[in-house]
């Protein structure tokens, strides 16, 4: 029974990273590992990162009919 | 092994069975079970085998190779993504209104043509084309459809699809617009909880953008549950005699508020208004759809429209014109679409962690679309004929009471009485359900009956109709918002080699300019569509069809000249045929469209017959200013489909002298791939 509940909970631990991951809630911590990692400098901030990622975006196709 | 082969074959067994009972069924009416069944064993069977053989033939995918995510990683563009989260980026980019709507026409012949060539055309063409512009776009560091056009093909060819595109941009968000402006038409509770949408639109987006930057999850439970509030409310809106005035609104009107709303969307900044109606749209999409799905296999409806009906004759009213080409221009989205190829090489190949990857995201999610496709048919035909008639009609054709309707339909040999239409609208909360062409309102009566067979019963019909309304008309104008804003952005940069401070993108008198552009252009197409007494539908949704498609015949040319440069000759007839079989398609139905003597088909034939009224003097003088105004538009729409047709073959002329010059003369191609990097990443990273 303990086995199946902490198999229940990593299923759902992974489900929730990719929906965060999907609709865009994990880009900013996804950035600043990135950046961590390749010693980038200065870092935007969360509300820059966020105004530029929508800019970037939605100036090409990315919604179809 | 052996276990494996039998359960292979034993699924494209069952599949054809399926299939065969879709097709060879006539009499009794058909459980949905077996669409389901037809489509989810084909839809296996072709990923299982003919992607397979795709990805190890024609591409050769290497997992040894780096991708541009690995090699270009910076946190922002070019972010290595999970596979399964991209497959859900992928999937919400390209599903749009198109597999919902454009079944939803096609079913006036009958259920069969429309299935066949939703589960054919994916398997063999759409998944095909998603899948080789997302490879050809990874080896190229996530270059767009025209930059691969112009550096694989030619400098003009380049410049052809990029025209095409924003050609096929005005065109298609006309066309959305008239399926939205239909479904809200008299409609005070669809356009009272549209309305809606948009103040909390504004709030998600100051939320978003200064209390909690990039919080999405939490935005959109607030979002979600704002918009169901709305949905609810609306029919307290719908109750009141007062508020339900104010919220009736005729076509024109109509169209004039989504032009107004469409240059808003567009100027105003992207933080503002587009993104949160983005992540709104995007969720309650997976909702519905999901919801759906599980409908359909919970309810199992039975299928009441026949397999063929009387309109393949070509005398459909909802648009005319015979299964070929129509029924392959209709349904476009579901089956193949050159929009997709933009989505293919747009942010996806940035995002890839591995080519393998490319097989799962580009082929796959084309088929669960064309899976929704398949389930839109099915909503549309578990109506009775007689009432799907009567929805997508014209009044010019049925009339416009709904004793003229249940008269005109039933001589069809659909039965209808007028009391089923009054009590059917009444049930759904609207004045009328008559007259409403677009797909829109008829698949919100489809899915509603599902969902209300599936949750809520009887009582809450008219709730999951308006629910299906909004959920239909939110995304399609998340399309238009963030279509319109593309435009300008191709305008701006096109322009601004002609004017260069239009090419300012942060300049706002040009962002003004370019936005005011795009939004006539494309709101020029939707006016035309509102006034048109044949119903705006018959002539936009062909044009929008053929465009769509030249722009999937522009993608394969380009995926098989790459192809040819790869050396896979053997093999090229994978991305060679579906070319030739579009080719014929688009340019048979361009033909028809222009020149066909059917006015209700040809644009010039129905221009010169009203113009012939005119000169009978048949036309009453209140009317005539709208009158050459038809004439005009009519005449406008051959040209434009002239032209479109006119940039493919230009380009098509010039991939077969590229074509014959690798395979003829044994001219060395080159090819503009980047260099192999081997990656650093273990296998299972």
């Amino acid at each position: 029974m303990r086995f199946v509940w902490q198999k229940a909970m990593r299923l759902a631990g992974r489900l929730w990273r990719g929906l965060r991951e999907w609709c865009g809630d994990a880009a900013y911590e996804q950035y600043e590992d990135c950046a961590a990692r390749k010693q980038c400098k200065p870092l935007l901030s969360a509300s820059e990162f966020y105004v530029e990622q929508l800019n970037r975006k939605y100036s090409r196709p990315n919604r179809c009919c | 092994m052996i276990l494996r082969v039998l359960f292979w074959t034993g699924l494209a067994v069952l599949g054809a069975a399926a299939l065969g009972t879709i097709a060879l069924h006539r009499g009794e009416p058909i459980n949905a079970t077996w669409f389901v069944l037809a489509a989810g064993c084909c839809y296996l069977v072709a990923y299982r085998l003919y992607s397979a053989f795709i990805a190890a033939k024609l591409l050769a995918l290497d997992n040894t190779r780096a991708t541009p995510s690995e090699r270009r990683e910076d946190g922002r563009d070019f972010v290595p993504t999970n596979k399964w989260v991209l497959f859900g980026h992928h999937f919400a980019a390209i599903a749009g209104p198109g597999p919902l709507v454009g079944p939803t026409l096609a079913a006036q012949f009958g259920y069969l043509p429309g299935t066949l060539w939703l589960i054919a055309g994916a398997a063999f063409a759409g998944c095909v084309q998603d899948f080789v512009i997302l490879f050809c776009s990874i080896r190229r560091d996530g270059k767009t459809l025209g930059e691969m056009a112009r550096t694989e093909v030619s400098r003009r060819g380049g410049f052809i699809a990029q025209l095409a595109v924003l050609a096929i941009m005005i065109i298609l968000l006309g066309v959305v617009a008239l399926v939205v402006v239909n479904a809200l038409k008299s409609s005070p509770w669809a356009t009272f909880t549209l309305a809606m949408t948009i103040p909390i639109a504004l709030l998600l987006g100051v939320y978003l953008r200064y209390l909690r930057p990039g919080r999405v999850l939490e935005a959109s439970v607030i979002g979600v549950a704002l918009v169901v509030f709305a949905v609810v409310a609306g029919q307290w809106i719908a109750d009141s005699p007062a508020l339900a005035s104010r919220f009736t609104l005729g076509g024109v009107t109509l169209a004039f508020a989504i032009i107004a709303y469409g240059f808003a969307a567009s100027a105003l900044p992207v933080w503002l208004l587009l993104a949160p109606r983005d992540y709104l749209s995007s969720f309650i999409k997976a909702g519905a759809i999901f919801t759906l799905a599980a409908g359909i296999l919970l309810v199992r409806p039975q299928v009441l429209m026949p397999p063929l009906t009387r309109f393949v004759d070509g005398s459909g009213p909802v648009f005319a014109g015979k299964i070929f080409p129509f029924c392959f221009i209709t349904i476009a989205c579901g089956a193949i679409s050159g929009f997709h190829s933009l989505i293919s090489s747009g942010t996806t190949p940035k995002m890839i962690q591995r080519e393998g990857h490319a097989r799962f995201i580009g082929y796959g999610a084309m088929l669960l679309e064309s899976f929704v496709g398949v389930m839109a048919m099915v909503a549309a035909c578990a109506m009775t004929p007689g009432v799907y008639f009567a929805i997508n009609s014209p009044a010019t054709i049925v009339g416009a009471s709904p004793e003229a309707a249940a008269q005109t339909i039933s001589s069809w040999g659909y039965p209808l009485s007028a009391s089923t239409m009054t009590a059917l609208a009444h049930a759904v909360g609207e004045q009328t359900l008559l007259n409403r062409a677009g797909g829109a309102p008829s698949l919100a009566v489809g899915m509603a009956q599902i969902f209300s067979s599936t949750i809520g019963g009887e009582r809450l019909l008219s709730i999951w109709y308006h629910f299906a309304i909004m959920f239909e008309a939110l995304f399609i104008l998340t399309v238009l918002d963030a279509g319109t804003r593309v435009g300008r952005f191709m305008i701006q940069e096109l322009g601004g080699r002609v004017w260069k401070p239009l090419g300012r993108m942060n300049w706002y008198p040009a962002i003004l300019m370019s936005s005011a552009m795009i939004v006539a252009a494309w709101g020029y197409f939707l006016y035309q569509g509102v006034i048109d007494p044949l119903g705006g539908i018959n002539s936009l949704w062909p044009l929008f069809g053929i465009a769509n498609q030249l722009l999937a015949a522009v993608a394969l040319v380009v995926a098989t000249t790459i192809l040819l440069k790869m050396g896979r000759l053997k093999w090229i007839w994978a991305t060679l045929i579906p070319t030739a079989w579009l080719v014929v398609i688009t340019m048979t139905a361009s033909y028809q469209k222009i020149f066909s003597p059917n006015p209700r088909i040809g644009f010039l034939s129905y221009a010169n017959a009203l113009a012939a009224q005119i000169a009978a003097g048949q036309i009453p003088a209140a009317k005539l200013v709208e009158t050459h105004r038809l004439i005009f538009n009519q005449r406008l729409d051959a040209i434009v489909t002239a032209t479109l047709a006119g940039m493919i073959l230009v380009l098509l002329v010039e991939a077969v002298v590229q074509w014959h010059a690798i395979l003829g003369r044994g001219r060395e191609p080159v090819l503009h791939e980047t260099p192999y990097v081997a990656t650093q990443w273990a296998e299972g990273d």
